[in-house]
């Protein structure tokens, strides 16, 4: 196997149907002010997060355990396309947002390089959004990654405008 | 536990407090971990302290599943934000602050 491409087991998706409108999903997902309240595992808190949300914008945020360890972690926005896809990076940082080896927090990890984060949201239409985060995807794939959704979307409104002009006739 | 145990040494009184288990129950689950050889057990006074074994850290506290725990349990929390949000919402008839 080449040295560079990422393992497959190194992937990580993570899907989840949330009970509400994609606008809402998008700005709590967006919004310091809504991410401070889910940023971090269970039992964990969010006491700061800044974001510069635009391409080349950065991120920092905290969460600190229950027994008071603080974890930051930063990163940067690499591609926004509005209420459907962000593409960004992530890594440990100290509390100025600057880069540390994740070892300093005890956590031992492989460093992929050129790996990103890909959040998809997608409208099911019937108030309901999914919200899809694949982890860990090189940047070529991240680029392409939630285009299969949108083409079906795409082909879905087609089928439907055939629908209707088949029925008008 | 092995995950709390990762953030550094704890007595079992104070496992016992973080998992809401009887004393009992810790100390049937510690003596588990030792045998398994993933914990260390050492007296403190008269505290029993519990610390992971330097080597047992590095296969579990690997990145995959910190990675992984850290969103899926952001997820849950997510869920919950969004619904008091829809809530707000309704109840300020949309409006937006």
């Amino acid at each position: 196997m080449e040295k560079n491409t990422v393992d497959e087991t190194e992937r990580m998706v993570i899907t989840r149907v949330f009970d509400a409108p994609r606008e809402l999903v998008w700005k709590a997902w967006t919004d310091p002010q809504y991410v401070m309240q889910w940023w971090g595992p269970k039992g964990f808190t969010s006491p700061f997060c800044e974001m510069d949300f635009r391409v080349g914008g950065k991120f920092r945020c905290c969460m600190r355990s229950p027994d008071g360890q603080e974890f930051w972690n930063a990163g940067e926005y690499h591609e926004i396309v509005l209420h459907e896809k962000i593409v960004s990076s992530m890594y440990f940082a100290d509390p100025q947002g600057n880069k540390v080896e994740p070892e300093q927090y005890g956590i031992e990890h492989e460093a992929i390089d050129g790996a990103y984060d890909v959040t998809i949201f997608e409208d099911l239409g019937n108030g309901q959004t999914k919200l899809t985060f694949i982890g860990n995807e090189p940047m070529e794939s991240a680029i392409n990654s939630g285009q299969i959704e949108g083409w079906n979307q795409i082909l879905d409104k087609v089928a439907e405008l055939i629908g209707g002009l088949a029925s008008a006739k | 536990m092995i995950e709390r145990l990762s953030h550094g040494p704890a007595s079992v009184h104070g496992l016992t407090e973080a998992f809401a288990l009887s004393q009992q129950m810790i100390s049937k689950h510690v003596a588990c971990l030792i045998r398994a050889r993933i914990v260390i057990k050492t007296k403190r006074g008269r505290e029993s302290v519990c610390t992971l074994r330097p080597e047992a850290i590095k296969s579990v506290s690997d990145w995959a599943a910190y990675y992984r725990r850290f969103w899926e349990e952001s997820f849950d929390k997510l869920d919950v934000v969004v619904n008091q949000m829809k809530k707000t919402e309704v109840r300020d008839g949309k409006k937006h602050g």
